[in-house]
């Protein structure tokens, strides 16, 4: 009796590690319907799957409410807004881009910070720092895996930096993005 | 022996059901970030008296507070705002599929008024007072701050003083010096007989280091006190609860007295664009104003109520700092 459960429980600790083996290793993929809108002297419409197709970039988002509350630190991906832009024409110094969501938000960024400059940055302790080099993204996959509509996916702006305490302002970080589209001023 | 075993699990089974029925009680609170510090000593004044109760506070700009029910479907019971006047612009309006309106009333319990923050190393701090501040500030070597008028009702208060200012002194290139004129494209006021309109750029930046526009209060403080800044504009009620000297400025200007209500609708602010669908671009001055609600889809209004109450109570008996009762 003891021998036959001692082979019913070595079988199932084998199953199960072979189910373990099996499970293939995590790959983020997105099948959710969603268009981003990029309008500039041209237009486009880019699926979510295509968007995931373009050259990405990966860093830090870490980032700060306007009373304090700090959301991160976490790794996002997802493909720079600069290169987004230049799909429909590219921006002028004095441009300016309007990034809106399904929600009616929008922000709007000027040149300079598209290249992720002219931001405030903080360390832990919410002291303002010089600020590293940073980038704005349009991320699509927060830590490996889909950003989940709770957190602002499919897409959702986020500014990374290569340094994972580096804090920043995120009332930019726009969620829901659906469209960017170049003002000319 | 059975017997025994059976009252035992009788009695285990009864003790299960009665700690359910004291089941921990949430209440969730959306406040404006003015009211943050007072609501961490009544709040823990109220979970020590009511030990079944969480009260779970989650702060953010007044506009974004009411936006969390209203764009972004989330559930909260009670809603604090430094503006009274968002509930009925924002929440008197259907919700999606639903009867009835995101609430239907609302309580103004507090005032606060806008003052001119300090501290021992800001520059002339030992020559300013209330005759001489707006000359103080406007001089080309003091770093002023205020908060961004697009985030925080705090910042476009700070920009309508400052224009209401230039008429109280008779000092009409007032706004420029102390701040139009600091930020690129420049921020001009716009006169249309006895009305004041202040039109911001799109993109609110400063040029050199006079001004300084930071996303909230604590950005405000925490570069006032490493003298990035020397003076800010502020609530009277986080000056004092964060231990900084402050300049009260006249009532006709400040924003806190009904007697000069009129006064303060002469001047408005066009933001440099509307950032929420919700609400539009323009905000009209007024006597400040807090105000709560239980929105009408709150999970413990009745829980809510009681909580608001014991707040309303401590905000009149002044126990926690916070702003001024009504």
């Amino acid at each position: 009796m003891q021998i036959h459960t001692f082979f019913i429980c070595a079988v199932l600790i084998a199953a199960l590690s072979i189910c373990g083996c099996m499970s293939a290793p995590f790959e983020s993929t997105d099948d959710r319907i969603w268009n981003l809108t990029l309008i500039g002297d041209t237009e486009e419409v880019l699926t979510l799957q295509e968007l995931r197709s373009l050259p990405s970039v990966e860093g830090y988002g870490y980032g700060i409410s306007t009373v304090g509350i700090k959301v991160g630190p976490n790794t996002y991906r997802g493909v720079l807004i600069s290169d987004l832009i230049e799909r429909v024409g590219g921006m002028g110094q004095n441009d300016l881009v309007y990034i809106s969501a399904d929600d009616g938000y929008l922000w709007v960024f000027g040149a300079d910070q598209i290249k992720g400059e002219g931001f405030m940055t903080l360390n832990e302790d919410l002291k303002e720092i010089p600020s590293p080099g940073l980038s704005v993204i349009c991320a699509y996959e927060r830590d490996g895996e889909i950003i989940d509509e709770e957190w602002g996916g499919p897409l959702r702006v986020i500014i990374i930096s290569n340094q994972e305490n580096t804090i920043v302002e995120a009332s930019s970080w726009v969620k829901w993005v659906d469209s960017i589209e170049v003002k000319r001023r | 022996m059975r017997f025994l075993l059976l009252c035992t699990v009788f009695l285990l089974l009864c003790a299960g059901c009665m700690d359910q029925s004291e089941e921990q009680v949430t209440i969730r609170v959306v406040s404006a970030g003015s009211m943050l510090v007072p609501l961490e000593g009544i709040e823990e004044a109220y979970e020590d008296q009511h030990p079944g109760v969480d009260i779970q506070v989650e702060g953010h700009g007044s506009i974004q507070a009411v936006r969390q029910i209203t764009d972004l479907n989330r559930r909260f019971d009670l809603v604090l705002v430094a503006d009274q006047a968002l509930i009925p612009d924002m929440m008197y309006r259907e919700r999606e599929n639903e009867e009835g309106q995101y609430t239907d009333s609302f309580v103004p319990f507090a005032t606060n008024q806008i003052v001119i923050a300090y501290t021992d190393k800001s520059r002339y701090a030992d020559e300013i007072n209330a005759d001489n501040w707006y000359q103080i500030l406007a001089r080309p070597d003091v770093h002023i701050g205020f908060s961004n008028p697009m985030l925080d009702a705090c910042g476009y208060r700070a920009l309508m003083v400052t224009a209401l200012a230039g008429e109280y002194y008779g000092d009409d290139g007032l706004f420029d010096r102390m701040i139009g004129d600091h930020i690129n494209p420049r921020a001009t006021v716009e006169r249309y007989g006895d009305d004041i309109s202040i039109v911001l750029p799109e993109l609110l930046l400063p040029k050199g280091d006079k001004v300084s526009i930071r996303s909230g209060s604590i950005y405000l403080l925490a570069l006032l006190d490493a003298g990035g800044i020397d003076y800010a504009f502020e609530y009277r009620s986080v000056a004092r609860d964060h231990g900084l000297h402050w300049i009260d400025l006249p009532p006709e200007i400040d924003l806190s007295d009904p007697d000069f209500q009129d006064n303060y609708k002469r001047v408005q602010v066009n933001l440099g664009y509307q950032r929420f669908e919700s609400i539009d671009n323009i905000r009209v001055g007024e006597q400040i104003v807090y105000a709560a609600t239980i929105p009408n889809n709150a999970e413990n209004p009745e829980h809510a109520e009681q909580f608001m109450d014991f707040m309303l109570k401590a905000i009149q008996n002044r126990e926690y700092g916070g702003p001024e009762p009504l």
